[in-house]
């Protein structure tokens, strides 16, 4: 063999880059009748695809009713992340849903091409075979229906649906919004949903609606995040929560009111009445507000008098709010509920200010009692054709509702939607479209306001959009009606333009029926006629547009509602079944009703709450599980009639007691592999409808045996409590609210955590560090993760799934403890002094230790200390002795116990930034430094000499841009101003085990919590959770505390990481003790 | 104390040469067991290294299993040979005649067998070299700060040095093997007994050459288990962290050792038939030397707990009470019962000349020293300082096999010594008896 020279190497590898790169980018016109001058391929290279460099376009992710802008981070040709938008109108992080849909992208179970039948008895279709079949169907209708029945949708394919169909569309979702928006026709004459300001309220009372992790959006998250911060304003909101079961989002609540969701109405419409008496608007709200008996609704609910008039004592003399049920309160008085709740808002002055219309959403919510309309017309054989888009009422209805029966009654039934499930398996007919990667499309999630969705990338597969199909399938049945002046493609925009902007804007421009050519025209079209682009250019304004994400009317806030009728109050929701046990169902952060249950990521990455992974439990209460001889991890069954289904028993304090609660959205059976995990709560029930437009998921009661078995539902939680470890300590509310993280005297005294002292004989002679102190002269990258404003959704450890290539490892190997995540979510659950639940959420990842125990110990210097203050990881250098992890305190490192492989084409996900790992190698959490290296290369390149300035870093490592609440902030630890410098300084500072003297880069904020006082020690022990021993430890300490001085311990690394100053602290530390 | 007369020299030649090279089918059985347990073992370590440490029982919390278990365990079993033979040299104790030779050969193969595991451990075994330092054009060199990288040093020192001690130790009995032997054996024998002759000039270097390897072995005796220690005492995981570890961990190595002494010589004897050179005498005193031992760690355990309390460190004492009381307390209870309770029958003489009572009890001992060490790997990162991160571990099915194949290993060696090279020193064995005189009185 001739020896290959430099050169001739570069050009070999230079050609057969360029042709496989070629390859890759199939471009099928077949596929897209959009036109295709934005998404050129790789080949013709455009402007702004630089390899190596990434393309960020925004898009718009959907979730029910709601729309969260976002980025779609484009390298070579894929969309391999999901950031955020900075020009978005409010800043959500990056949500779940985007973060599973970009798996759900790649997933291997996306339908490729149209074909009849379903699952293995699919044959593939051409698409004009496919197309000719159902425009001929839709043409041979005659007087039967077209109908369709899809996902809430708002936006432009609303119309073209609502055309095609002649207005036999139905939108509607499982977990949907109807009693919302019955309860708000009721009242405001108006079928809408209204909108929430969380950021301006004080008092945050929620009746179950999972507002932190879906219920209204990921926007909420991040509004309450801004309520509980103390700098933005002196006040900590204080979250109440009524009802039975502490999920994701109640168990953030400061107090909780247990009681039963059926009680749930009652209270709401007690602390109304209450709330109006003290705020005298009674007389506002008229026959509107009906007379209670406050003290029945009280002893309903279980709760005293007393409590309520504290809750609506507080809600009257502050900006407060009150939300409603969402599924989780879906009894058969939702209505009852939502009512109850727009009212309690109402009385307390919340509207205009942190409720009302304005923002609200206006879209169609069709409810279940429409769903029942269309399959009465299906059952009497008048639909000739069904679309069904993107949901699925075979798997999520009861059986009872005998919707997959009636759904085979269409005269042919098309299944538009881009994954398989168990309604596709059902369609005659399946028409794969784009998903929302690679579709255009707008979402209108509040009035006023549309958010433009673009593809990121080119589709993956023999897809087409749905606009696109109900278009052809349109101009197909409709003879067109020829635009007067439209000659060919793009020039009824031209046309269009040519006129005065402003006239073109204003004069009615006729519907637009099939006319556009495809899809995107007609998107743009009715952009237009929107008239919410402004400028002159219309073509300018459009891109411009689509460059930010969105296009928003001015002037839009939130305004009270006017009261335009009233809602009859009916008897509290009602339960049906055999068993003596509630069967309280709610989404879940991650699945929600079921959607992602197929993306791995969210099967993988732990449920925050329970920390199971890969399967269904059952949270009970400890006394009920004791009365029926279940222990935490046995497998139980629940069962209602003669259905029944298996689940774990996950026992937590955070549920009342003789309530189940199971997450939706498991075990499916064709919606994929991973999704068959688990089993459907859903089974259990049966179809109650609610008094009014929805269904009732809150209406059964079971009955639980155990099996004796051991459920595979692995955990990652190890033990429930803190044992007096300070891990996560509580910070009393009412100091935090005074000082916010001002610069204090002495930080972290709000903790009040009194770690171990430090040898006062080291530190007397100056060897407190056995290693020299390293020195960092540019950059000491540092973290600060505020537990206060973390929710414990969990969404970083999924972002960081997904920007780090961590590979999914699947149920078996959760079970024997070999997850990867690099940033995990601890939960404890302390108690407060009034004896009361409280957890507390603790993201752990690597601190970057400034002396790092792992550093040290391994034996091939795989490990070290780099000048930026990373502890960097050199994974080809590792031999994989396992010495690091074990030397850590906080177990951040993670074990390649096999090489792991992404099943195509999962790969292509992948972040070329990031290397994949071997197995036998260790790897964890990097604080991104691909991004860190990035934004130093772009600073660089655009001329600037100095340093990075920590305000252009604070959101870069990827678990802090996802995260809602921005928990997370980064930055360099030697700019004194930086966000991460400056919140040593708070009161409430401290950094995890900070004893060790680890000089950790990651400090944490202390927990706003209302229930403990500044002499309290915060890690709140009782009797049920706490430990005996640890608490006798802090007897003692808390004795020094007193009458030592009034010093109390400072967080001894102020990051300066100066053996002076450490000598300093911990001297003063010797000396208080 | 010796029950049996004393041998003569020409007893003593046929008594011990008697047993090589001519193996009984029983032997053959034996060690054909041994050898199918490496191949047992090789199998699964393959396994190991093919589809990676995930085949055994680690998880994300406990890193170190059975492997750092048994390595420590045989580095432990490996100290009471050079103790024996060294340091007993040298303070003069007349009865490690009979047992040093057996003890030396069982602490190199020991430590042969010990050395398997850091590379049975690694999670990329390809990558071993790595630990040497070794100049190489990556310029890459190891950590010195590493325990591990001390043990590196203090193993391979100990090794040589021991392989070194055991092999001067052997060479006037290796002449007289060649000398009792014709054809090829003699022709190997002379080669491996470098020309020993037995004259006086030769008697008087060797003897300056083994004084001073005893000399050389004795502080290794001491300072490698230390450094073993270190690798749990450097660290900061709590529970291992700790300044007793260093003598508790000698303390436990000789206590282990002279049980594994006793468990593998008493057969040896039993079968050999040489009741006349390794006897009661030799058991009693290592037996008194497990009771030493037993005492010493029964008060290390009691120190820990004291200082777990003492210290208020929550921290230690959360491990020494899950050690207790947690889903891993039958290994605890097992350690206690086997290393503190089972040999306190052995404080009287009859239960202590009772060859099967004694044999039983260092079965236990070499058990409960085995647990001792899994209570220390295993529970200590099983609940370390993050709560969340508190999860048990279970030894896989993998890792049993090689640890089987790791004992197979050990008894392969010392099987094939026992056929090979004189298990007892004959040539000590003759400094105690009176010499052949020529005219003199046989008895």
């Amino acid at each position: 063999m001739s020896r290959l020279n430099r050169r001739d190497f570069l050009k070999t590898v230079g050609l057969t880059g360029t042709v496989s790169a070629a390859a890759a980018c199939r471009w099928d016109d077949n596929r897209y009748i959009t036109p295709i001058e934005n998404l050129l391929p790789y080949v013709l290279k455009q402007e702004d695809q630089v390899p190596g460099t990434p393309t960020f376009y925004a898009t718009t992710v959907t979730t029910g009713p709601h729309a969260h802008p976002v980025n779609g981070r484009n390298r070579e040709g894929r969309v391999v992340n999901v950031g955020v938008n900075p020009e978005a109108p409010w800043q959500n992080g990056v949500p779940a849903a985007a973060l599973l849909g970009l798996q759900r992208h790649y997933s291997p179970d996306r339908i490729h091409e149209p074909t009849t039948g379903a699952g293995d008895a699919a044959t593939p279709l051409t698409w004009d075979d496919a197309m000719g079949r159902v425009t001929s169907a839709v043409q041979a209708a005659g007087d039967k229906k077209v109908a369709y029945l899809g996902p809430y949708r708002s936006g432009a394919i609303v119309t073209l649906i609502n055309e095609l169909t002649d207005g036999n569309a139905v939108f509607w979702e499982p977990l949907g919004y109807e009693a919302e928006a019955d309860a708000a026709e009721a009242l405001f004459g108006q079928r809408i949903l209204p909108g929430y300001d969380l950021a301006k309220a004080h008092y945050v009372l929620s009746f179950g609606a999972n507002f932190l992790s879906g219920w209204g959006g990921t926007k909420l998250a991040s509004q309450y995040a801004d309520a509980r911060n103390p700098n933005l304003g002196n006040f900590v909101a204080r979250f109440a929560y009524v009802g039975p079961h502490l999920d994701q989002t109640a168990a953030n609540s400061d107090d909780w009111y247990s009681c039963s969701a059926s009680a749930q109405a009652g209270v709401a419409l007690a602390l109304a009445s209450l709330v109006a008496d003290k705020k005298g608007t009674r007389a506002a709200l008229g026959s509107a507000l009906p007379v209670v008996d406050v003290a029945a609704m009280a002893l309903a609910a279980g709760l005293t008098t007393e409590k309520l008039e504290s809750i609506a004592t507080q809600m009257a003399s502050m900006p407060s709010v009150a939300l409603p049920g969402g599924a989780s309160g879906a009894t058969t008085g939702a209505v009852d509920l939502a009512a109850a709740t727009y009212l309690l808002n109402l009385a307390s002055g919340a509207a205009g200010v942190t409720f009302g219309m304005g923002r609200h959403y206006e879209g169609p919510i069709h409810g279940y009692s429409d769903l029942k309309a269309l399959q009465e017309e299906l059952d009497a054989g008048n639909v000739a054709v069904l679309f069904v888009d993107d949901i699925n009422p075979a798997y999520s209805l009861p059986a009872s509702a005998g919707m997959a029966a009636s759904l085979q009654n269409a005269g042919m039934l098309v299944s538009v939607n881009s994954h398989p499930d168990e309604t596709q398996a059902l369609a005659g007919l399946t028409l794969p479209t784009h998903d929302l990667f690679e579709d255009w499309g707008d979402e209108i999630p509040e009035a006023g306001l549309v958010l433009a969705r673009q593809p990121t990338m080119s589709p993956l597969h023999n897809t087409r959009s749905l606009g696109d199909i109900l278009l052809t399938i349109g101009k197909g049945t409709v003879p067109a009606v020829p635009a007067a002046d439209e000659t060919e493609d793009g020039t009824a925009i031209d046309a269009a333009v040519a006129l005065d902007g402003e006239e073109a804007v204003e004069t009615a421009l006729p519907a637009l029926g099939y006319t556009p050519e495809n899809w995107r025209d007609y998107l743009s079209q009715t952009w237009q006629r929107s008239g919410m682009v402004t400028g002159s250019d219309f073509e300018q304004g459009h891109y411009q547009a689509l460059a930010k994400g969105f296009l928003e009317a001015p002037g839009r806030s939130l305004t009270p509602p006017a009261l335009a009728g009233s809602h009859s109050f009916g008897a509290a929701g009602a339960y049906a079944g055999s068993g003596d046990v509630i069967l309280h169902a709610y989404p879940h952060p991650f699945r929600q009703d079921g959607r992602f249950a197929n993306e791995p990521w969210a099967q993988e990455v732990p449920d925050p709450m329970s920390g199971r992974t890969w399967g269904s439990w059952g949270e009970i209460h400890p006394e009920t599980a004791a009365s029926m001889d279940i222990a935490d991890g046995d497998l139980i069954t629940v069962s209602q009639g003669d259905v029944s289904i298996q689940v774990a028993a996950e026992l937590t304090p955070g549920i009342a007691a003789g309530t189940i609660a199971i997450a939706f959205g498991q075990g499916h059976t064709a919606q994929g592999d991973y999704a068959k995990f688990g089993a459907n709560v859903v089974d259990l029930m049966a179809a109650t409808a609610t008094s009014g437009s929805g269904l009732a998921w809150q209406a059964t009661h079971v009955s639980i045996s155990n099996t004796g078995e051991k459920a595979n539902v692995p955990s990652t939680l190890g033990g429930d409590q803190q044992g007096g470890r300070d891990l996560a300590p509580a910070v009393p509310a009412a100091e935090l609210a005074a000082v916010g993280d001002s610069e204090s005297a002495h930080p972290g005294e709000l903790t009040g955590i009194h770690h171990l002292p430090r040898d006062p004989r080291l530190v007397e002679t100056g060897n407190l560090d056995f290693y020299p102190v390293p020195e960092h002269p540019n950059y000491r990258w540092a973290m600060t993760v505020d537990t206060n404003a973390c929710n414990g959704c969990g969404i970083c450890s999924v972002a960081c799934y997904a920007e780090n290539n961590l590979p999914v490892v699947g149920r078996q190997l959760i079970a024997q403890g070999r997850e990867m995540n690099w940033i995990r979510i601890n939960r404890y659950w302390e108690t407060n002094p009034d004896g009361s639940p409280d957890a507390r959420f603790l993201p752990m990842m690597c601190q970057h230790c400034g002396h790092a125990p792992c550093e040290s110990v391994c034996p091939v210097l795989a490990t070290y200390h780099n000048i930026e203050g990373l502890n960097a990881m050199v994974y080809n250098r590792c031999v994989g002795t396992r010495y690091c992890a074990n030397n850590c305190p906080y177990q951040a490192r993670r074990f390649n116990f096999h090489s792991y492989v992404w099943p195509e084409p999962f790969h292509l996900q992948l972040n070329p930034d990031v290397s994949t790992r071997q197995m036998g190698v260790m790897e964890k959490c990097t604080f991104c430094v691909q991004r860190t290296r990035e934004i130093k290369g772009v600073y660089r390149d655009q001329g600037f000499t100095t340093k990075v300035p920590s305000a252009a870093v604070e959101q870069l490592p990827a678990c802090a841009e996802a995260c809602p609440s921005q928990a997370i902030t980064f930055g360099n630890l030697n700019e004194e101003s930086s966000k991460v410098a400056m919140s040593r300084k708070s009161g409430r500072s401290y950094i995890a085990l900070d004893e060790l003297n680890t000089a950790s880069a990651v400090n944490y904020l202390g927990r706003a919590n209302f229930h403990v006082e500044l002499d309290h020690h915060g890690a709140g022990h009782g009797e049920e959770y706490g430990d005996d021993h640890a608490d006798s430890a802090h007897g003692e300490d808390h004795g020094d505390a007193a009458h030592g001085s009034d010093h109390v311990d400072p967080s001894h690394d102020d990051a300066g990481d100066h053996a002076g100053d450490h000598q300093d602290d911990a001297g003063d530390n010797a000396g208080g003790h | 104390m010796q029950a049996n007369r004393p041998a003569t020299y020409a007893e003593t030649n046929r008594d011990i040469l008697r047993v090589l090279f001519k193996p009984t089918p029983m032997f053959i059985v034996a060690w054909l067991v041994s050898v199918a347990c490496i191949v047992f073992g090789g199998y699964h370590w393959y396994r190991q290294v093919y589809w990676g440490l995930g085949t055994d029982g680690m998880n994300q919390a406990s890193f170190w299993g059975t492997f750092i278990v048994t390595f420590v365990f045989w580095v432990g079993i490996g100290h009471a040979g050079t103790l024996i033979s060294a340091i007993l040299y040298l303070v003069r104790s007349k009865w490690r005649t009979g047992v040093y030779r057996a003890s030396e050969a069982m602490t190199v193969f020991a430590v042969m067998t010990a050395l398997l595991f850091p590379m049975l451990h690694l999670g990329r075994v390809w990558q071993v070299y790595w630990f040497f330092p070794y100049p190489n054009q990556r310029q890459l060199w190891v950590n010195f700060k590493s325990p591990l990288m001390w043990d590196v040093f203090a193993i391979s020192t100990y090794f040589t040095v021991s392989a070194v001690f055991f092999f001067i130790g052997l060479i006037p009995d290796l002449a007289i093997v060649r000398d009792h032997n014709t054809g090829l054996i003699a022709k190997v024998y002379n080669v491996l007994a470098l020309g020993w002759r037995g004259t006086n000039k030769q008697w008087r270097h060797y003897m300056a050459a083994y004084g001073f390897f005893a000399a050389f072995a004795t502080p290794l005796v001491l300072s490698v288990h230390s450094v073993v220690s270190w690798d749990f005492a450097m660290a900061t995981t709590a529970g291992w962290h700790s300044t007793i570890f260093p003598p508790y961990f000698v303390a436990g190595a000789i206590f282990s050792g002279c049980a594994m002494v006793i468990t593998l010589l008493m057969p040896m004897s039993y079968f050999f038939g040489w009741k006349k050179y390794v006897n009661m005498w030799h058991y009693d005193a290592l037996a008194k030397m497990c009771l030493l031992t037993s005492a010493i760690l029964t008060y290390s355990y009691a120190t820990e707990y004291f200082v777990g309390w003492y210290s208020q460190n929550p921290y230690e004492w959360e491990i020494f009470q899950w050690r207790a009381t947690g889903e891993l307390a039958w290994a605890f209870w097992l350690m206690i019962f086997c290393n503190c309770i089972a040999p306190l029958p052995l404080y009287f003489k009859k239960l202590r000349h009772n060859h099967v009572f004694l044999f039983i009890i260092t079965i236990f001992i070499n058990v409960g020293m085995w647990f001792e060490r899994f209570n220390i790997v295993v529970s200590s990162t099983a609940h370390s300082f993050d709560p969340s991160m508190w999860r048990a571990y279970t030894p896989s099915f993998n890792e049993w096999a090689i640890l089987i194949g790791s004992a197979g290993w050990f008894f392969f060696w010392f099987l094939s010594f026992s056929k090979t090279f004189p298990s007892v020193a004959m040539m000590e064995i003759k400094e105690m008896v009176a010499p052949p005189v020529r005219g003199g009185h046989h008895e």
